[in-house]
């Protein structure tokens, strides 16, 4: 039995030579059984990250573990048996999806790939997934994908995802098209299947969501992780000055929305803190890069306040 | 004053997307028109400047300070639209052409809104970046120079380039992450107290709406089925599907 299932390990990431790195020196470990968010803005490297630990893509330094085996040592055959054993949604539903099949098909197609025969109580199965996600019965067999919305699709992929039984779930902002009511059903599947022993990583840039589905995280910004901790804690007792705006800059019932951020651009070739030129608490150390390190109760920030 | 009275549509297709919506919006206040998808806010508001498919059938009323504006003819209508009331629209990813730079799309609105030279109109669109916080330089740029947020708030600066009394906004955070949402609210808030606005603001998340608006006014299948005062809607809700609205939010908020 594997203590951890998922790992980046010091990850630096660089696309272009010419533009600063997507990601720099990222190092978190997701356990078995448990679920993990990955937070941030659009930009910050998160989805990058996702692919990065599915092997979708490789590390320009660090490496990445999967299931206990380091990615960089085994070959493709055995990548791929490992991932047999993930479920992945990605952020596009328009793009996610085989856009000529029906929905049921669609859910059904991961099972198609492994065995040739589908047995009865695996339709079944797909079936019950697609009506608890809120997809009527009259919708099962008669429209194309294509035919479906984007929040429908979300839901579509769910059960796509699910129908394989996946040990780890890597689920990409996977209810961003939904309406309040119907990202309860999404949620509620995506805790049931953690409560029976899945494992999830999770990406989102709402704190409050990350804080519903996850029970610990890491905050990216601009490719650093600038805190780690339970994902309840970095919503209400949040450390780092750029999670204090994450949450801070969150809609919540009746209250108005506290935040005064102005975006500045950092000096050119700038080597301090990459939240410089938005914090409000400045002072001299922060021209140089604050380390991550252990503040208390295993929390982690990366800030010089601490 | 803006006022809807008994406001329906009918697509050509048959379906009916509005029935019987009545709502007023004074200067200087912020409604917010809350529903999900496909309860027929977006249609609504479209109604109210005469922008649906044609075919589609309308009836009731839309005044603009007692301007009757649906009975107007069409071409009147196009006249004194961005005066009246303009439009910030969903997902301006795409509501800019990618092939003129900001300069040339703000000029056209205003040459032929306002009838200013070329010249003037640079300088206006260039005073209009500022209020809504870009540099002017902004003009000289194509839309897919321009990240999202700042596209927003291009978008703005474009919808107040004819000095409207009304605002009507269309889901105009979505897609944004929050820091950025935020940072549009706030620039839609002070535009509205600074210019004595009315805002119409369309958007399917109910804590962002209470967030900002003063007034509330929940849609669900074609109808509005509660108004009231945020504070009201967020402590004493009425109807049973705001009451559920609510409760699956402030689930969780609360829930640990």
């Amino acid at each position: 039995m594997i203590e951890e299932i998922a790992c980046s390990e010091k990850v630096t990431l660089v696309f272009d030579k010419k533009t600063e790195a997507a990601l720099t020196n990222v190092s978190f470990s997701v356990k078995v059984g448990e679920s993990f968010a990955l937070v941030g803005e659009s930009g910050s490297g998160k989805t990058s990250l996702l692919r990065l630990l599915l092997g979708l893509i490789e590390p320009t330094k660090g490496r990445v573990r999967l299931f206990g085996k380091s990615l960089d040592e085994i070959g493709h055959e055995e990548l791929r048996k490992i991932r047999r054993n993930c479920g992945y949604i990605s952020q596009d539903p328009f793009g996610g999806l085989p856009p000529t099949l029906t929905a049921l098909q669609a859910v059904l197609e991961p099972l198609v790939v492994t065995h040739s025969s589908l047995k009865k109580d695996e339709i079944n199965k797909a079936k019950t997934l697609l009506s608890d996600l809120g997809i009527e019965e009259s919708l099962w067999n008669r429209k194309l994908i294509q035919g479906f919305s984007g929040g429908q699709r979300q839901r579509i992929m769910l059960a796509r995802a699910l129908i394989t039984d996946p040990k780890l779930l890597f689920a990409d902002e996977p209810t961003s098209m939904q309406d309040v009511s119907t990202r309860w059903d999404l949620v509620n599947q995506l805790k049931n299947y953690h409560q029976r022993g899945m494992s999830l990583i999770f990406v989102t840039h709402d704190l409050l969501l990350a804080k519903t589905i996850t029970q610990k995280g890491i905050v990216l910004y601009r490719g650093l992780v600038c805190e780690e901790g339970p994902t309840a804690l970095l919503l209400t007792d949040p450390l780092h000055p750029y999670t204090k705006a994450l949450s801070a800059a969150l809609p919540r019932l009746g209250r108005p929305i506290k935040i005064k951020a102005k975006r500045k651009p950092l000096p050119s070739s700038w080597e301090g803190c990459v939240y410089f030129s938005l914090c409000p608490y400045v002072f001299d150390k922060c021209k140089l890069p604050p380390p991550l390190k252990e503040v208390k109760d295993g929390r982690k920030v990366a800030c010089f306040l601490y | 004053m803006m006022e809807v009275r008994s406001l329906s549509v009918a697509y050509p297709n048959g379906v009916k997307a509005v029935e019987e919506a009545t709502l007023t919006l004074s200067p200087g206040k912020i409604l917010a028109l809350v529903g999900e998808s496909g309860s027929g806010k977006s249609t609504l508001l479209y109604a109210c400047l005469g922008l649906l498919p044609r075919g589609s059938k309308i009836s009731g009323k839309v005044f603009f300070d007692h301007l009757d504006f649906l009975s107007l003819p069409e071409e009147e209508q196009r006249q004194i639209r961005w005066k009246k009331a303009s439009l910030v629209l969903q997902g301006t990813m795409n509501a800019f052409t990618p092939v003129l730079t900001m300069k040339r799309q703000f000029v056209e609105a205003m040459e032929e809104h306002l009838n200013l030279k070329p010249a003037d109109a640079i300088n206006r669109a260039g005073e209009l970046l500022k209020e809504v916080g870009l540099d002017p330089k902004f003009l000289f740029r194509y839309p897919h120079e321009i990240s999202g947020g700042q596209k927003q708030r291009c978008a703005i600066a474009m919808a107040l380039c004819c000095n409207p009394d009304y605002l009507l906004a269309d889901e105009p955070t979505t897609a944004l992450d929050v820091i950025t949402q935020a940072e549009i609210i706030n620039l839609l808030k002070r535009i509205v107290r600074q210019r004595n606005m009315g805002m119409l603001i369309v958007t399917h998340d109910l804590a962002l709406a209470t967030s900002i608006a003063d007034k509330i006014s929940v849609m669900h299948q074609s109808r509005i089925v509660e108004i009231a005062s945020s504070e009201e809607i967020v402590n004493r809700p009425k109807h049973p599907h705001t009451i559920d609205l609510i409760r699956s939010l402030s689930m969780m908020e609360e829930e640990h």
